[in-house]
């Protein structure tokens, strides 16, 4: 019997065991190498550092970055490799290994939640957080938060969407009115490209009309609730303006630069304006969204207004953590804004940057401006809204827009978005803890534990007298108790009880 | 072939009497209640086909209870063979003399006292590796295989630099992956000790009975002669082991855990076992949003697929062997340029090719705009990719613009084989063009290339290039629009399982359990396919 | 007479058929061709980068190719050569080994392996995707270091694909072995004597197919390369220049990059056609 064979097999493997299967975890990237040898000087060292940045910002990145390094007060250097990946493309590549992921990165802010939950994004600090606040504009900080806290820094605060029109096909006495757009366009055989089959674009017709779909987050990003009210009678007014577009022969479900085929109009944003020009040279007009009329009502098409923002990776070092801060500040301050309004057209959420004249002065950034009056900040999404929303406008296009049909088609939606949320037995049935606890504003559930009728919250909180609670049942407050929040009469560090059968709350002191 | 032809006339005329549906599905009964030989042969072809399946179908009980039966003694077998493995070694022990015993402890000691000296460093090595290996790293990720990790990763504040750090502890995936390479090799450990002990035994034998071991210098050279096949598959197998085996298993295993975004076993949460919960999700009625369960939208999924794959095999494979018969046929000149033409779309990387084609159809594309603009045949653009239906019908017709040449390749080699003295005497006998081909060219056709069109069968369900590159799946199917990525009419279950991936929540564990469901259903079909048409089986030697 | 007839009208209805089978080729080569001369056309215009509703460009120029020279596009190209040509190299040294033995040799284990293969061949690839590229990532071998790595993915599991060589390697006769074995040549001998040289049709086929499939490999590639520049590959680097906020930059220069891609692939292909043919007819159709 000869099984030499097998036995170099089993020897190569065992080799590349050896080589792999060691399980102490490397840390994440080179360190700092600076210590702590002068006061105030803990950050100076050299640092590896990835940024992922749009393709079109990589080489002034660089020359961004070769700027902080020589002006920063800390004595960082940074050593920074930048990387073409396109914003939409930063939260997926992240979320699949966020080891591997670049240490700064540019993304649009609906993906934020998702980036929190993947553990792809470090909190801000409190001097960071200082600095978001009191430079931006008030959407961009919403944007960068989840519950509380800060989690990124804004870039942009342009990520919206306006309409660009051909004049000679569309006078300018007619960009008010979407009925008369359509009647123009169709005359000229020529398309409109508004991109209504997705939720970004079409939701602008629920906005329009007064509807609202928020979505509520809890501190770790997780998604708790939404507030929608899109089938109702104000959806079913959007939904008849939205069929009044997607069944005319003229509409074409794109938001590219069309205009050199077949397209008088373009529902876009600023990042295809430099296209555009070119496209259409003096015969481009920019304007804000028009209006609809539905039984002798006006109403005029909103929008989503959104932000781009830079995340930082999750750092294992502290001194890594705070220069890469440092770092990130700089990148999104008023100069290096303005520098990216200046090369690219990005208009900026600094409020200094806002003020610049050039800024102020800017067609696209007037028209968005102009169409901001009725854009709605973009809130964190959850990510399956957008699959659902979505389909709004394929059950539009595909009805006949009676007012049976469009209110099935948004009947359906609401199904859709509550089946997302059709909570496990588990969760549903669950007690937790809300309240002032440890500073909470009741914005925190606080895990419970049961052991048959009785609950106990899972960790002994310290509370001052004068806290207020109360323990509810699946995250609502269909069921909680007491029925007036219980007060703590004597401060101390307790579990919370409750038993479920009678609804009586107590305290119990930790050893 | 010939004589056929020439016993036909009469037989034909009784034949073509139709049979009434009694009588039809009657003889088939008849059969399958007790099958004859002369009974089988006197069925028509479509009886005969609807009696194979039934057949199989009728079968299919049988098969399982003995596939149970056989499971069983199989596992009675496989108990007796370790028990006598277990006495074997025990005998061994016993009967063996010191170099043997050594051996138990020190593998190899026997081959290396024994003059076998390449042998048994060999089996040193490896069981020192394994010790190694086993205390530094495979002990720990054992024992963190049923929790598949404690400890997911802390973040704390550093308030004197004012920042937030991670601190990343037990990692899930590697738990799973190194857990599962350590029961690799810990059962390839075992089984390499018994192979030396089993080579002790053999060598004590052979030298008591006076003959010669083998020498290094013989190991060597039978490795390029009567052991070459191992020498030849060492590498491939190895390589198929790590690459494919392992990956296999370790997704299998996958399907039986939380593994999602939001469970990412290292920089959020740990992910941890679930048993059948994934299976239940996928395969029950609840709604998973857009009024629709998963397994509705499985289904949907599924028919499509299977209608695509059997549309595009055999779309292609007539087309394929029409041009290639066009051109082959005698008088045609060109024949090089012809073929030519056709195989660059066989030499153009397909994300070139079907991009570009992909933004030709596109409603704005240069197809709709030269139909509506420049020539004005229509007014409005045609949905290529927006109506189900014409995004159906798009992709199965671009995709014979990719498959044809292959195909015409492989036919146009096969026709040639066919003996020209076949048509020769069908000729003679009067048979025309479409006689000829249904008799003569299908057939020979069908037989050569049954497992071929199989394959492509099985491939063209895994056909993520064309529907990737052409679609991505779109038009969305709002009814489905809740069940894990973005579900469109042209979705294949293969891009399903790349969206479910790469969508919103990245469901990895429902990816997985829907992978396992396309092996079930191309195992499947491969199995009706291999029992309801013997000629594939029998051209196949795998058995 | 009428013999004689039915002979005239054969001729006609020859004539006929070929007339009609003459234009359906030509038809059938417009469309074929249509698309790749487009993207040529495409490729020549400089008066805009974005899509237009017109083939025939108005300004000619080679803008689009100094483009291409001056992005990343060279560096993408070199390294789908390296992956191809080491592609070609072990992929063909392993399938040959696996097909040339699963024919010849005769043992214990030969059946159950190749079931055992073919039940692995029914599990959909892409679901390894993720745990391959965690495995790579151990090793380093992601990012700027795909290179290395897809080459070892993609060798390492080719012995998957043995099926049409070992057809091929099924029709040469097993007599030549056995004589030639009697003259004393060990296995090692046979095959490279004897076996290799009568089977340089399916070698060439399988160099050459080994060498294209990495010029059309995406969505590996791009999860192994993983945001590194450095590490895409052409399918890689150019498709994300047709995502919406690169499209109209770049749509021409894709164009480009498409003729580049596809110049040498297409002239090895044509050249070598002649095996391919011979390859895929003795192999493909006989399992």
């Amino acid at each position: 019997m000869k099984k030499l064979l097998a036995l170099i097999l089993a020897l190569a493997m065992a080799l590349t065991f050896v080589a792999c299967g060691a399980p102490a975890e490397t840390g994440g990237g080179s360190e700092g190498e600076g210590g702590g040898e002068a006061v105030g000087n803990e950050l100076a060292g050299t640092y590896d550092v990835v940024i992922w940045a749009p393709e079109a910002a990589v080489d002034l990145t660089k020359k961004q970055v070769d700027d902080f390094n020589s002006s920063n007060e800390y004595g960082i250097t940074v050593n920074a490799t930048v990387e073409p990946v396109s914003e939409a493309d930063a939260a997926t590549n992240m979320i699949t290994d966020v080891q591997a992921g670049g240490d700064l990165y540019f993304f649009a802010q609906d993906q934020l939640s998702r980036l929190i939950q993947a553990g792809a994004l470090s909190k801000l600090g409190a001097s960071a957080v200082e600095f978001v606040k009191s430079n931006n504009n008030a959407a961009s900080i919403l944007a960068a938060q989840a519950g509380t806290d800060l989690y990124a820094y804004p870039l942009t605060a342009d990520n919206g969407y306006f309409m660009y029109y051909d004049k000679s096909v569309v006078p300018e006495s007619d960009i008010d009115s979407l009925e008369a757009i359509i009647a123009d366009c169709e005359a000229a055989g020529k398309n409109i490209s508004y991109e209504l089959e997705n939720a970004w674009y079409n939701a602008g017709f629920f906005f329009g009309t007064g509807c609202h779909s928020d979505w509520v987050t809890d501190a770790d990003g997780n998604f708790i609730s939404i507030d929608d009210d899109f089938n109702s009678d104000k959806g079913l007014i959007a939904a008849k303006g939205l069929y009044k577009i997607v069944s005319s022969k003229s509409y074409v479900s794109a938001s590219t630069a069309d205009f050199a085929s077949g397209s008088a109009v373009v529902i876009t944003g600023t990042w295809n304006y430099s296209t555009i020009k070119d496209q259409l040279g003096d015969n481009m007009g920019v304007a804000d969204l028009p209006s609809f009329e539905v039984d002798g009502q006006s109403y005029h098409i909103g929008s989503y207004s959104g932000c781009k923002l830079m995340g930082v990776k999750p750092q294992t070092d502290a001194v890594r953590g705070a220069a890469l801060a440092r770092l990130a500040q700089y990148l999104t301050g008023k100069d290096c804004q303005l520098a990216r309004f200046d090369s690219f057209g990005w208009g900026p959420s600094n409020n200094e940057a806002l003020a610049d004249p050039a800024v102020a002065a800017d067609p696209t950034l007037a028209a968005l401006n102009e169409q901001g009056n009725y854009a709605v900040p973009q809130p964190n999404i959850h990510g399956s809204w957008w699959d659902i929303a979505k389909v709004i406008t394929t059950d539009v296009k595909a009805s006949d827009g009676s007012d049976e049909a469009l209110k099935a088609a948004l009947a359906k939606y609401e199904e859709s978005i509550q089946a997302v949320f059709t909570m496990s037995d588990d969760v549903k049935n669950a007690f937790t803890v809300i309240g002032s606890i440890n500073g909470d504003g009741w914005t925190l559930d606080l895990p419970m534990t049961a052991d048959g009728d009785v609950w106990t919250s899972d960790e002994a909180y310290t509370m001052d007298a004068g806290v207020e609670f109360k323990c509810r049942q699946g995250k609502s407050w269909d069921v909680a108790y007491p029925a007036d929040n219980f007060v703590v009469e004597t401060a101390g560090t307790y579990y919370i009880q409750l038993n479920a059968a009678t609804g009586e709350v107590s305290l119990v002191p930790a050893e | 072939m010939k004589r056929q032809k020439v016993t036909d006339p009469e037989k034909v005329s009784v034949k073509r009497k139709r049979k009434s549906p009694k009588e039809f599905f009657g003889e088939i009964g008849a059969i399958l209640k007790e099958y004859t030989d002369k009974g089988y042969l006197r069925l028509s072809k479509l009886q005969k086909f609807i009696y194979k399946i039934l057949a199989f179908l009728r079968s299919i009980p049988l098969a399982i209870a003995r596939f149970f039966k056989n499971l069983g003694r199989g596992i009675k077998n496989a108990a007796l063979a370790v028990a006598e493995e277990f006495k074997d070694v025990g005998r061994t022990f016993k009967n063996g003399d010191w170099k043997t015993k050594t051996s138990f402890l020190i593998m190899g000691f026997g081959n290396i006292a024994r003059g076998q000296v390449l042998r048994g460093l060999l089996f040193l090595l490896f069981e020192i590796v394994f010790i190694v290996y086993m205390i530094v790293a495979g002990g720990y990720w054992l024992s963190m295989l049923p929790s598949l990790g404690k400890q997911g990763p802390t973040q704390s504040y550093d308030a004197v630099l004012d920042a937030y750090t991670t601190t990343y502890n037990d990692n899930s995936f590697k738990i799973l992956l190194y857990g599962v390479l350590t029961i690799f090799f810990i059962v390839a450990f075992i089984y390499t000790w018994r192979l030396n002990i089993k080579q002790n035994k053999l060598a004590e034998q052979f030298l008591k009975s006076g003959k010669k071991l083998k020498s290094d210098k013989d190991d060597l050279h039978s490795m390029v002669d009567e052991n070459f096949y191992k020498t030849l598959l060492a590498l491939p197998l190895t390589g198929i082991l790590v690459f494919t085996v392992m990956p296999i298993v370790f997704m299998i295993l996958v399907a039986f855990t939380n593994y999602d975004g939001a469970h990412n076993g290292f920089s959020n949460n740990l992910f941890s076992w679930v048993g059948l919960d994934n299976f239940n999700t996928l395969l029950s009625w609840q709604s998973a949003g857009g009024g629709q369960s998963y397994s509705a939208t499985f289904g949907e999924i599924l028919a499509w697929t299977l209608i695509w794959a059997f549309l595009a095999t055999f779309t292609n494979y007539f087309l394929g062997m029409f041009v290639a018969m066009m051109i082959n046929k005698k008088g045609i000149r060109l024949k090089k340029m012809w073929r030519t033409i056709l195989v660059m779309t066989v030499a153009i990387p397909q994300f070139i090719s079907l991009l570009y084609v992909s933004k030709m159809f596109a409603r704005n594309g240069l197809i709709n705009l030269t139909l509506k603009d420049t020539l004005g045949w229509i007014s409005q653009p045609l949905p290529f990719w927006e109506d189900p239906m014409w995004a159906r019908a798009s992709v199965i017709l671009i995709n014979v613009w990719i498959g044809i040449p292959y195909l015409m390749l492989i036919t146009t080699g096969i026709l040639m084989n066919i003996p020209a003295d076949l048509y020769e005497s069908a000729r003679i006998d009067g048979a025309n063009a479409w006689q000829q081909y249904t008799k003569i060219t299908l057939p020979y056709m069908l037989f050569i290339t049954g497992p071929y069109l199989l394959t492509s069968f099985t491939g063209n369900m895994n056909n993520f290039n064309v529907i990737y590159l052409l679609t991505g799946g779109a038009p969305t199917n709002p009814a489905a629009s809740g069940a894990a990525g973005s579900v469109g009419y042209t979705d294949l279950l293969i891009t399903w399982l790349f969206k479910i991936t790469t969508g919103a929540e990245s469901q990895y564990y429902l990816a997985s359990v829907v992978g396992i469901m396309v092996f079930v259903v191309v195992a499947l079909i491969s199995l009706v396919v291999y029992n309801v048409l013997p000629s594939i089986k029998n051209e196949e030697d795998y058995q | 007479m009428s013999n004689q007839k039915h002979h005239m009208g054969m001729k006609t209805l020859n004539r006929v058929s070929n007339s009609a089978i003459y234009i359906l080729l030509i038809v059938i080569s417009v469309i074929w061709l249509i698309p790749f001369v487009f993207i040529v056309l495409q490729s020549f215009r400089v008066e805009s980068t974005y899509q237009v509703g017109y083939v025939i460009p108005q300004q000619w120029g080679l803008q689009n190719y100094i483009n291409l020279w001056n992005s990343d596009f060279k560096r993408w190209y070199l390294n789908t050569f390296i992956i191809a040509l080491a592609a070609a190299v072990f992929q063909t040294v392993i399938v040959l080994c696996m097909s040339y033995t699963l024919s010849r040799f005769r043992f214990k284990m030969r059946g159950p392996l190749m079931r055992f293969m073919l039940i692995l061949g029914m599990f959909p690839g892409m679901l390894t995707m993720i745990i391959l590229y965690r495995v790579l990532s151990d090793l380093g071998l992601t990012q700027a270091n795909a290179v290395p790595g897809l080459i070892l993915v993609s060798v390492a599991s080719s012995g998957m694909g043995y099926y049409v060589s070992k057809g091929f390697f099924d029709t040469i006769p097993k007599s030549l072995d056995e004589a030639a074995r009697v003259d004393g040549a060990t296995r090692l001998q046979v095959l490279y004597k004897i076996i290799l040289p009568l089977a340089k049709p399916i070698v060439i086929y399988t160099i050459l197919t080994a060498f294209m499939g990495p010029w059309g490999d995406y969505v590996f590639a791009r999860y192994v390369a993983f945001g590194t520049s450095a590490g895409y590959n052409v399918a890689v680097g150019m498709y994300s220049w047709l995502t919406n906020d690169q499209i109209n930059n770049m749509y021409t220069t894709f164009c480009a990059g498409g003729v580049i891609v596809a110049l040498p692939v297409t002239i090895l292909f044509l050249c070598l056609q002649k095996y391919y043919v011979e390859g895929v007819t003795g192999g493909a159709v006989k399992g």
